[in-house]
């Protein structure tokens, strides 16, 4: 070999000692722009833990009065100016103002109640003014639901769900069956982030994220949850292992934490809200969620929603997640949970004094989807 | 520390007024200004609608009667400040002298908690003033729209939930 | 015999003698052994996290009866014995109570007696019931501190310096450990998993509970605190697969002087071993409120 060709080769032996040397140690990082939505503040690093993943911990609320779907009526406009950002908080405070007492009473001790116990991140929009927490599509709305041809099964099985609400509305119901998984304290109703995907809700948008070698966990204060997330390349659960939150897995990807979630239980009594968003089929149903920490004070959210045996097509939704100095309370549930009680010995107390359900009063109507 | 929020736009607020389509007198809008103020009245409506329940909340109705509104002065027994919903046990003496036991319902306490209110806020032996709506079952039990404590100050402890995680809509 | 052959003569020598240490190590066995001593762990330096603390991370279980019975018990039929036979009978246990015996006052051994003879007879909030029946556990309630720590199922350790988890497969059984924490718990008789403060004192986690539920027991023997308990538990490595566990609790409503329980926790060690979902919600709900259902009209 000639003297030049071996200082060749040691020079490039000793840069390629340096390049493993810091990708072994984490420094080694690609430019935002490769890996997708890590749209990070300009020249903003991310910190990593000792041991050299993306360090995504603190508490955070994830609660924003930015609607999820874009109403039809903005005609496809994105992104609101700042003055239309401004009027529509304070249009937001005006109607949702205590000292109003037009509306009847469910609407007065609503709008007290949201004076009161709503998180106040719930009066304020997104930092970037969309008009939408969905993303893609790009008209900001959930895809059609799939058009299935209903078995005599599924309608008599729809009927009942509805006769369910209606007892539920009237203060009729027969069972524990009668009330919503929420109520029952199994799990938070899907639909306003029951755990995941994390969506704002009225109050307790809160979770805390701590991270150990291997794992990243994500505690959610509704209904105390430590989701135990590894990060270590592990095989999920067999398909027939089911449970209500899902069973996920998680790895990194430059700076974002991809989690996927698989196992949801399919029970038969989960009566009018489903174990998973939108009510879909949890045997059918993938939750691919993106964690991207694109500011000391910031996580950027994305959750992708996909069944194919519910939905058209998948959608994404993306809900900044703000660090926030608050703590978090321990949510105890079935624990004290009056509630069932009232509804259940309620409900016999007005059937011994005479009175009947009615599924046609006025209060029986039933909700969209069951909330 | 109670936190900052968007200021309160009320009916006998007049410092912030709430534009009208077409009111062209409003400073500070540019052209094509009932366009923007269509969007954020429609948007503010949304998130409003879903915030309050204008049409049927289910656990209101379920378990309380909109038509048998109540309002006494009582005296704190008992606060439970739990999950899912918190409670407040009041007595409550009546005009010919008997003594009522009533149970108010109230939300979760943990946004409360948050701001700083605790054991110390809403104790026993308080005289506090209820009004809100009484159970469909006829018990002594009330889902409370507005609590107003000794120092006059108001703290609702209405709930309007179906009593558990995620009640709204 | 020249020079060729001396050092031939020698690197013979030397292979023998190398072979035949090796031979006599193997034969020996490992050096040093240890014998194994129940009650005893030798002196250890445990592994650190970055910030120079002993590492808890990891998933954790205890091995005793104590779920069924602090003290000490025989073996008996459990609650159900016509139904469930050997799956719902008692084992027998040893204590895990310094001194074997709990220092009741007196007076709240009635409460005590009642809670046992009520363990299978759940009341609900709402109720009536004053104090609630039925053991905790059996309702799928969260059954707090220090009960979580020697419940039969695995518990995940997530130790940062600001703050260590512990959460547990049973109900989602889960506390936030706020380290150095100087605020006091919000309200009292509250907490079903306890306001937790940790502080480290050398290589031990030195957890405060305060702001306990009186509503919880400590077993399944009806064995209970009050709104006015204090708990102190300390964590120490002792091996790499063993923390050792103590916890002293403080409740002058209930007890006559503060005492004292200690076990180990052993780590798990299957491969790719996890906490598994085990929310019991579902499953005690007919138990519970079946009794509320509407009977058919006939």
């Amino acid at each position: 070999m000639s003297r030049r060709l071996r200082v060749s080769l040691g020079v490039l032996g000793i840069v390629l000692a340096g390049v493993i040397a810091l990708a072994a140690t984490g420094q080694l990082r690609l430019p935002a722009g490769l890996t997708g939505n890590t749209a990070s503040a300009e020249g903003w690093t991310p910190p990593t833990t000792a041991w050299g993943d993306p360090d995504l911990q603190g508490i955070y609320n994830y609660g924003t009065s930015t609607p999820l779907q874009r109403p039809a009526q903005v005609g496809g406009k994105q992104v609101m100016s700042d003055e239309e950002a401004e009027q529509l908080q304070e249009d937001l405070a005006f109607r949702l103002d205590r000292d109003r007492r037009d509306g009847g009473a469910q609407a007065d001790v609503s709008r007290s109640y949201n004076d009161v116990w709503m998180d106040p991140a719930r009066m304020r929009l997104t930092a970037d003014k969309r008009t939408s927490l969905i993303v893609d599509p790009p008209d900001g709305r959930i895809p059609p639901r799939v058009e299935r041809q209903l078995t005599p099964a599924d309608k008599l099985a729809q009927a009942e769900a509805d006769m369910s609400t209606r007892r539920f509305n009237t203060g009729f119901q027969e069972s524990y069956k009668d009330m919503d998984v929420g109520n029952r304290c199994i799990i938070r109703r899907r639909n306003e982030g029951g755990g995941h995907p994390y969506l704002p809700a009225i109050y307790n948008n809160m979770a805390q994220i701590f991270q150990s070698p291997g794992y990243v966990v994500i505690y959610s204060e509704m209904i105390h949850f430590a989701r135990v997330i590894p990060v270590d390349g592990r095989a999920p659960l067999p398909d027939g292992v089911e449970t209500w939150l899902g069973d996920a897995r998680g790895r990194w990807e430059g700076n974002t934490l991809v989690v996927e979630t698989r196992n949801f239980i399919a029970p038969d009594d989960v009566g009018r809200t489903g174990v998973v968003y939108g009510n879909a089929n949890p045997k059918t149903y993938r939750l691919v969620e993106r964690f991207t920490r694109v500011s000391p004070e910031t996580i950027n959210y994305e959750v992708t929603i996909s069944d194919p045996e519910t939905w058209t097509r998948p959608f994404t939704i993306m809900v900044p997640w703000n660090k926030t100095n608050e703590q978090i309370y321990e949510y105890q549930c079935q624990e004290l949970n009056y509630d069932m009680y009232h509804w259940l010995h309620g409900a016999r107390e007005r059937e011994k004094r005479g009175e009947r359900f009615d599924p046609n009063a006025p209060d029986a109507r039933v909700e969209g989807d069951g909330g | 520390m109670r936190p900052t929020r968007a200021s309160r736009a009320t009916v006998a607020n007049p410092r912030i007024r709430r534009p009208r389509p077409g009111d062209l007198k409003v400073s500070g809008y540019r052209e094509g200004y009932p366009m923007r103020i269509t969007l954020t009245i429609v948007l503010a409506a949304t998130v409003a609608t879903a915030a309050v329940p204008v049409h049927a909340h289910h656990a209101f109705a379920s378990e309380f009667d909109a038509r048998k509104p109540v309002k006494f002065t009582g005296t704190v027994t008992k606060m439970e400040w739990i999950n899912p919903h918190s409670w407040m046990h009041i007595e409550v003496k009546k005009p010919d002298g008997t003594v009522e036991n009533w149970m108010i319902e109230a939300g979760s306490p943990n946004s409360l908690f948050r701001r700083g209110i605790n054991k110390n806020t809403v104790k026993p032996g308080m005289v506090v003033v209820v009004d809100g709506y009484q159970a469909r079952d006829g018990s002594r039990r009330a889902n409370g729209r507005d609590v107003t404590l000794p120092e006059g100050r108001r703290l609702f402890l209405g709930s309007q939930g179906t009593g558990a995680p995620g009640d709204q809509k | 015999m020249g020079k060729r052959s001396n050092a031939l003569i020698v690197v013979v020598i030397a292979a023998v003698a190398v072979v035949g240490i090796w031979l006599a190590m193997r034969l020996q066995g490992p050096a040093a052994a240890q014998v194994a001593r129940p009650g005893q762990f030798p002196e250890y330096t445990p592994a650190r996290t970055a910030d120079g603390k002993p590492d808890l991370n990891g998933i954790w279980q205890s091995l005793t009866t104590a779920n069924w019975d602090l003290e000490a018990h025989g073996a008996g039929p459990g609650a159900y014995p016509q139904m469930l036979g050997a799956w719902g009978a008692e084992p027998g246990g040893q204590s895990i109570v310094e001194g074997g015996v709990i220092p009741y006052r007196p007076e709240s051994l009635a409460r005590r007696e009642a809670n046992f003879e009520n363990r299978a007879k759940p009341s609900v909030p709402g109720d009536g019931v004053e104090p609630s029946m039925g053991d905790p556990e059996l309702k799928c309630w969260m059954t707090g501190v220090p009960r979580m720590m020697y419940m039969p199922y695995p518990l995940q350790i997530v130790q940062t310096p600001e703050a260590v988890l512990v959460t547990q497969e049973f109900n989602g059984n889960t506390r936030i450990v706020r380290m150095n924490w100087e605020e006091e718990s919000p309200v009292d008789n509250t907490f079903f998993m306890g306001w937790n403060r940790g502080r480290w004192e050398g290589d031990t986690l030195v957890i405060d509970v305060t702001g306990l539920s009186d509503k919880n027991w400590l077993d399944r023997a009806g064995n209970f605190l009050s709104d006015a308990a204090h708990v102190v538990e300390r964590l120490t490595a002792a091996s790499p697969y063993h923390i050792t566990y103590e916890a002293t609790i403080e409740d002058p409503k209930v007890f006559s002087r503060p005492w004292k329980i200690s076990f180990p926790l052993y780590r798990r060690m299957e491969r790719d071993v996890q906490l598994m979902e085990f929310k019991c919600q579902p499953f005690v709900e007919e138990l519970v409120y079946g009794r509320f259902t509407k009977k058919p009209t006939t």
